[in-house]
C-alpha cells in the first residue's frame, strides 16, 4: 500500500503503470467472476432459484448445505479483498464522492453476502435482494476501476 | 489517517467478521466442535460410514488455507501499524500468537491422521485462539479508528 503515501502518483510512472496494471486485473476477474457465476451459479432470479432450491421439472437436485458453504465462504473472502485493494486505489485518487461511493460498494457487498444465506435457509424471497445488490456492486466497482484509471491518466492528482 | 481510508479499514473489518461467522458455522458442519467429530472427520468411522482421510489429501484442502490464512492476518495486523498500539509490546505477542495459531490450526490435521490423536484438541483450540484473536484486532483497529 506504498502508493497510499505517494504525493502525486501521476509523476511516480512505475507506480501509475502498477496500478493501471492492477486494475485491467480486477476489471478482468469481476467481467470473468459475472460470466462464472451466471454459468455455475446463476444471475437471474429464476436461475439462483434452481441452483439453490434444484427443479423437479428438469430434474435438478438442490445445492447441499456443505456445498453451500464452502461457496459462500470463498465469495466472502475474495470479494472482501478485491473490494479493499480497489476501494484503497480509488480513495487515493478520486477527490469527489469517495466517501458516498465506498459506501454503496460495501454496504452493496456486503448485504449480497448476508441475503445469499437469508436465501438459501430462510425465504427463496431474498434470492431478488441478492440479484439486484450483487449487480449494485459489481457496476459501482466496475465505474471505480474506470474512474481511477482515468485519473491516473491525469496531469495531477 | 484519511476519513475515507477509516471507512474502509472499518468496512474490511465487517467482512472479517462475515468471515469468520461463516468459518464457524461450516466447521460445525463439516467436523464439528468435540474431540471425538474432529477425530472421526479425520481418521473415519466405518460403523458411521465416514472415510479416513490422507496427509495428501488434507494437504489439497488446507493449501489455498495458507495463503488465505498468512494474507488475512498480515492486513490486518499491518493495519496495526497506523494506531497507538504499534509502540506497544504486547502487539508483537500479539502478532506471533495469530501466526502461530494459525500455523497450528492449519498443519495439526496431518498430525491427527498420522496418529497423534491429541491433537485433536490442539486442532480445536489453535481454531477458535485463531478467531479469537482475529476478532481481538479487529477490536483494537475498530476502537483506535472510531476513538483514536
Amino acid at each position: 500500500m506504498k502508493f497510499t503515501l505517494i504525493n502525486n502518483i501521476q509523476d511516480d510512472k512505475a507506480m501509475s503503470l502498477i496500478l493501471k496494471g492492477f486494475l485491467v486485473f480486477i476489471l478482468l476477474y469481476l467481467i470473468s467472476d459475472m460470466l462464472v457465476m451466471n454459468s455455475n451459479f446463476g444471475i437471474s432470479i429464476e436461475s439462483v432459484n434452481t441452483t439453490l432450491f434444484g427443479d423437479e421439472d428438469e430434474y435438478i437436485d438442490p445445492l447441499n448445505e456443505a456445498a453451500f458453504l464452502e461457496f459462500w465462504h470463498t465469495q466472502i473472502f475474495f470479494i472482501m479483498m478485491i473490494l479493499l485493494t480497489l476501494n484503497t486505489i480509488f480513495i487515493r485518487v478520486a477527490k469527489r464522492s469517495r466517501n458516498t461511493l465506498t459506501n454503496l460498494l460495501m454496504i452493496s457487498a456486503l448485504t449480497s453476502l448476508i441475503f445469499l444465506p437469508l436465501a438459501f435457509y430462510t425465504s427463496a424471497s431474498f434470492v431478488a435482494l441478492y440479484i439486484i445488490t450483487f449487480f449494485i456492486w459489481h457496476i459501482v466497482a466496475i465505474y471505480m476501476i474506470f474512474y481511477s484509471f482515468w485519473k491516473l491518466n491525469a496531469k495531477s492528482i | 489517517m484519511q476519513k475515507a481510508y477509516k471507512l474502509s479499514i472499518l468496512y474490511y473489518i465487517l467482512f472479517t467478521l462475515l468471515l469468520v461467522s461463516s468459518a464457524i458455522i461450516l466447521f460445525e458442519h463439516k467436523i464439528g466442535f468435540s474431540f471425538t467429530s474432529v477425530l472421526e472427520y479425520y481418521i473415519g468411522n466405518e460403523e458411521k460410514f465416514i472415510p479416513s482421510q490422507s496427509s495428501l489429501g488434507i494437504l489439497k484442502i488446507v493449501l489455498p488455507h495458507i495463503f488465505v490464512f498468512g494474507l488475512i492476518s498480515m492486513v490486518l495486523l499491518h493495519f496495526i501499524v497506523f494506531t497507538n498500539h504499534r509502540y506497544k509490546k504486547a502487539t508483537l505477542s500479539l502478532v506471533y500468537l495469530t501466526f502461530i495459531t494459525a500455523i497450528l490450526e492449519i498443519f495439526t490435521p496431518i498430525l491427527i491422521v498420522n496418529g497423534l490423536e491429541f491433537f485433536a484438541y490442539i486442532k480445536l483450540l489453535s481454531f477458535f485462539l485463531f478467531l479469537i484473536f482475529i476478532i481481538y484486532i479487529s477490536w483494537l483497529l475498530f476502537y483506535s479508528i472510531t476513538y483514536d
